[in-house]
């Protein structure tokens, strides 16, 4: 069977993996579960084994579904299309759900109907990996439909609770509306183009600005913006995140919203090819600014870990749709390295505040205090993503937000904007917040001291802590070996998705993008180096020998002096420790950063207040959304 | 003539989204969405129309060049599309069941234990 | 090969690197010191006192507290110090530079974060809640320092670099300077110095900026479990920031001047840091009471910002 096969058996296999485990899975654990696993080992084998024709060769895959090939330059069937784009968001969410499969062993055995995650698990993956690999936009709807019911049903997974009810329906609804937005854009679309293919589409829609296209790009904008949860269409995320199980709340925020920033690349680059406009330009990066100050200000008032994180992950997609909008190739080279380094991050600390839950029972950080003694890889994969997340060198994170500052900065310079400028202020100032965030978490749960409640806390199981060291490992590798992703991962989606032409001959025929008028886009690659490998090396071995030298310092006589332990073993100390009994007394959770948020009180009044909790406040932010963007989208882009 | 089809199916629309944000009832927070997605289903269905087209059905041997019939493609997008609106109210509807179990109540303003 | 690893090797632990820095930063603390007691009419201790200090303190026995992470109690200041040796490789002597990259002032922003954390960090590791408090204060006093800073350097990069490109680079702003004069004279970067003066107090962490680490409150925050060689540790990182602070402001504002000899320079850069220092941080520190938290953060957030934000809009527009 010819590689040509693969990305339609890969997201058909996990359909069927899907419906055998709801037939035969019945009350049978181990049978979902592998069922489960080899379904998903299977997709990953045929999504990985595409890497060597698609971005090594540079070979555009096109297929089209039961061959029904394009009639006098006409698409009449559905087609699938990877480029290397597609193939890049593929293997990323290939990754991101076998990690959580195999995190989902033993996170979930203390649940029951575990037959039912494991086909909506499978459905969702399926659903993902059709959104980025299909070349045909009621296609790419469909998968998107499947995946938000899937994403409704596993976040109210644990349906005892009533906050995950409560957050599945508000996410089933919010997401609704923004299928609407699509399905509505995706209808004028093809009341004005008659065809559904993204291909053909983005030769009739080139420079094609009148009210309806305009009026459909706004929708299908708007439609995307919600599944990647920027604001004001980010409502659903806090309560969805944190009422989901660890697992899942991984794979939203690992790929769930990713696919939403691949739709929207797909169309502003390719579909409607209008990242040129300064208009969209300003737009994207406006929303990327205030998403990005607004989603880390509400984190810092948080008391739920997971909410903490959710709060997070909304502020990080700000940073990719900032550096997204610029339209440049640095600024597209740096949105795509955050995408995938976020994926490994965050789902790395949805992983450690999982375990966390399985140990304690609990993710308010007012109860939580002084796990790392008794956790201690947990808490060194933690601190591997706290320092992530806020770009601390040599970590993933730092590489990623040095390049998009660097893409927005240049952008200030070329355009003469001062805007720019200020993007590049707030997004470093953001990235301080989110430095000053973790460590809160971190004081909060693992340092500190230690609640009388937790003392029976135990390390995770073997099996849970795989993939959290499995991911933090990525993490340091992506952070210093950032110019081998650059080669083997960046260089080539950029490539692709700049080099619209090549996109359309692959699915329609040889020249039929020159024949139909459509400009061409000249792209230059991006280099970067600013460290030299020999250098880090010393520097790491004599940072070692330093530790240890200070480690073995001083006197080595430790002799243990116990504070009130019972009868004082010690009688020549028992002046300095008898007397009154010592309560614990932790400093975590709400106490910290109080002077922060009392300058800002006024502020925090309103944001929270806005984040009512009530769904149809939500649903009148993300209707006025999509007004705010159609109005500007036709001031500014019809009214020249 | 499709002018009316146009205009109640952009009416149904926003009476549906209407309904959703101002109704504080679980269930009619539901109907609004159904609305919402009935309107849509027909600004699809109405965008194949050919004046004076016949019905896209057509046997083998009776197909013939010049033959003028209505787009089929809508109609099959919008049958898709009233699937997925089934599921989708259907799954609402458990969840308000479930919600209604838990609080109590199904007034959308007392089902608030996430905020802030 | 040998020879490039055996120049990198000189580079990181003898000239700019761990002694000089080492160095600098204990003879800048002890003049502080005595000017300070100058100030306040005393004779105060000798200049080489902190080197003493350091000594004595990493003869001493290290106690590792019950409830602490071992081991990131003991690495946090050996860390911290690694990342002050590394953000002085980046700053060149007066044309002297051993890194050359394209985006240097990024990467010093994003290494001036390391040595904060690693305080933090070893504060947190203790589990003493007066290090808890010390944190807390530490890190919004790092949120409210970092606003008014990139904004500093972005002026600075907008500046030096020419019309429709960047130069973040630390060797170009040297040389730009050469040929154009010190950026203090160009009267458009003048608030950003200023605000750059105000800021390296904070940053490290002396008065009355010091509040994370105020010994009248809170035991000196999160240093109050540490003792022997990792104290020693953390006041020698304090004294080495004292010294990158003013360095960096010195290559930032004051560049420009190069006799070609690259002793001779490294002194010029000494006496000029000294300088420095005794104008900013010995100067409010006896003349002003400590902050509270809520008002240093107001404090940075509007007056500095405004600052640093004039600069910023006067060179975009040209000046």
């Amino acid at each position: 069977m010819s590689h040509i096969h693969f990305p339609v058996v890969a997201v058909m296999s996990m359909f069927v993996g899907g419906f055998l485990i709801a037939i035969f899975g019945a009350k049978r654990r181990k049978l979902s579960q592998g069922i489960a696993l080899v379904t998903m080992l299977f997709a990953d084998v045929l999504v990985y084994s595409l890497f060597s024709p698609v971005i090594l060769h540079g070979e555009v895959i096109s297929y089209w579904m039961g061959g029904w090939k394009p009639v006098e330059g006409y698409a009449i069937g559905i087609g699938y299309e990877v480029d290397q784009l597609s193939l890049f968001f593929a293997m990323l969410i290939c990754f991101v759900l076998t990690m959580s499969m195999i995190y989902s062993i033993r996170y979930l055995e203390k649940d029951s109907a575990l037959d039912h995650y494991y086909t909506l698990n499978l459905m969702l993956g399926g659903a993902l990996l059709g959104i980025v690999m299909t070349g045909d936009i009621f296609n790419m709807f469909i998968m998107i439909e499947i995946m938000t019911f899937t994403a409704a049903a596993l976040t109210a997974f644990r349906n005892h609770k009533a906050i995950s009810v409560e957050a599945g329906f508000k996410y089933l609804v919010l997401g609704s509306v923004g299928s609407g937005f699509i399905l509505s854009g995706v209808a004028v679309l093809y009341g004005v183009a008659h065809t559904l293919n993204m291909a053909q589409l983005s030769t009739v829609l080139s420079q094609n600005y009148n009210p309806s296209t305009i009026f459909a790009f706004a929708l299908m904008f708007s439609g995307y913006a919600l599944k990647s949860f920027l604001m004001p269409f980010h409502t659903p995320v806090p309560d969805a995140y944190s009422a989901a199980p660890a697992s899942i709340g991984m794979l939203h925020s690992g790929s769930l919203n990713k696919c939403g920033i691949y739709a929207l690349i797909r169309l502003t680059y390719i579909l409607f090819r209008v990242m040129g406009l300064p208009a969209v330009q300003t737009m994207m990066v406006l929303i990327g600014a205030v998403t990005m100050f607004v989603g880390v200000t509400m984190a810092l008032a948080q008391h739920d870990f997971k909410r903490l994180l959710a709060f997070h992950s909304i502020s990080q997609m700000g940073y990719v749709v900032t550096a997204i909008g610029l339209g440049t190739a640095i600024g597209l080279t740096g949105g795509l390295f955050h995408a995938i380094n976020h994926s490994m991050f965050k789902g790395l600390l949805f992983l450690c505040a999982g375990a966390v839950y399985y140990a304690a029972g609990t993710t308010d950080l007012d109860r939580l205090g002084g796990l790392s003694r008794k956790m201690p890889w947990t808490t060194c994969c933690f601190i591997v993503g706290a320092f992530s997340i806020s770009g601390i060198p040599p970590f993933n994170g730092f590489a990623s937000k040095w390049m998009i500052y660097q893409a927005t900065y240049q952008k200030a310079v070329t355009t003469g904007n001062i805007g720019y400028a200020l993007v590049t202020v707030i997004a470093v100032v953001v990235s301080v917040m989110t430095l000053a965030s973790f460590i809160k978490v971190t004081q909060a749960v693992f340092f500190g001291q230690e609640r009388p409640q937790l003392s029976a806390v135990r390390e995770v199981p073997a099996l849970m802590r795989v993939p959290m060291v499995i991911m933090s490992l990525i993490c340091v590798l992506f952070g210093t070996c950032y110019n081998l992703v650059n080669d083997f991962l960046l260089y080539p989606a950029v490539y692709a998705t700049l080099n619209t032409h090549g996109y359309v001959d692959a699915m329609m025929g040889k020249n039929y993008a020159a024949a139909s008028g459509m400009p061409f886009v000249k792209y230059e690659p991006v280099q970067f180096s600013f460290w030299n490998p020999v250098t880090w090396l010393v520097l790491f071995v004599i940072v070692l020998l330093a530790v240890f030298v200070v480690m073995m310092t001083g006197e080595s006589d430790r002799g243990r002096v116990l504070a009130n332990k019972g009868e004082e073993a010690d009688g020549k100390f028992a002046t300095f420790f008898s007397g009154e009994k010592s309560l614990p007394s932790h400093v975590g959770g709400s106490d910290l950063f109080w002077g922060f948020k009392k300058d800002f009180k006024k502020y925090f009044k309103v944001v929270q207040g806005i984040h009512s909790g009530i769904v149809n406040d939500y649903v009148l932010y993300a209707v006025c959304g999509l007004a705010f963007i159609t109005v500007f989208m036709f001031v500014f882009v019809l009214g020249r | 003539m499709m002018l009316a089809n146009y205009l109640t199916a952009i009416i149904l629309i926003v009476l549906g989204l209407f309904c959703v944000i101002t109704k504080k009832d679980l269930i009619k927070i539901v109907l609004g969405l159904g609305i919402t997605d009935y309107g849509i289903n027909l600004f699809i269905v109405s965008l194949g129309f050919n004046e004076g087209g016949t019905s896209p059905q057509f046997a083998m041997s009776e197909i013939m060049h010049g033959a003028y019939f209505v787009d089929p493609v809508p109609q099959a997008l919008t049958l898709t599309s009233i699937v997925i609106g089934a599921c989708v109210d259907a799954m609402a509807l458990a969840f308000v069941v479930m919600l209604y179990r838990h609080y109590g109540t199904t007034d959308s303003t007392k089902i608030r234990r996430l905020h802030g | 090969m040998i020879q490039d690893t055996l120049m990198v090797l000189f580079h990181i632990l003898v000239f700019p690197g761990l002694l000089f820095v080492c160095v600098c930063g204990l003879l800048l603390a002890g003049i502080d010191r005595k000017v300070l007691a100058h100030m306040q009419k005393r004779v105060g201790p000798p200049i080489v006192q902190p080197l003493y200090d350091f000594l004595k303190l990493m003869g001493k026995e290290t106690i590792v507290p019950q409830a602490a992470n071992r081991t990131v109690f003991l690495a946090a200041p050996v860390i911290g110090f690694a990342g002050l040796v590394v953000m002085m490789l980046f700053i060149p002597v007066f044309g002297y530079g051993t890194f050359n990259g394209s985006a240097d002032l990024i990467v010093l922003l994003y290494l001036l974060t390391i040595p904060a954390v690693a305080l933090i960090i070893g504060g947190s590791a203790s589990g003493n809640p007066y290090a808890g408090i010390g944190i807390s204060r530490e890190m919004v006093t790092m949120m409210a320092y970092e606003f008014p800073l990139i904004m500093v350097f972005l002026a600075v990069a907008r500046k030096v670099g020419s019309v429709g490109a960047l130069s973040f680079s630390m060797l170009n702003i040297e040389k730009w300077q050469q040929v154009n004069g010190s950026l203090i004279t160009h009267w458009a970067m003048i608030p950003a110095a200023i605000a750059m003066l105000l800021i390296i107090p904070a940053e490290v962490g002396t008065q009355p900026f010091d509040v994370a680490e105020a010994e009248t409150e809170i035991c000196e925050g999160p240093l109050v479990e540490y003792s022997g060689a990792p104290l020693a540790m953390f006041k020698l990182n304090t004294a080495v920031r004292m010294f990158i602070m003013t360095a960096l402001f010195t290559m930032l504002f004051l560049g420009g001047i190069t006799t070609g000899m690259v002793w001779l320079d490294a002194i010029i850069l000494v006496a000029i840091c000294a300088l420095v220092t005794v104008c900013t941080m010995t100067l409010l520190h006896g003349i002003c009471a400590r902050l509270k938290i809520e008002h240093l953060f107001k404090f940075y957030w509007t007056v500095v910002a405004a600052l640093s934000l004039l600069s910023l809009a006067l060179v975009w527009c040209g000046l």
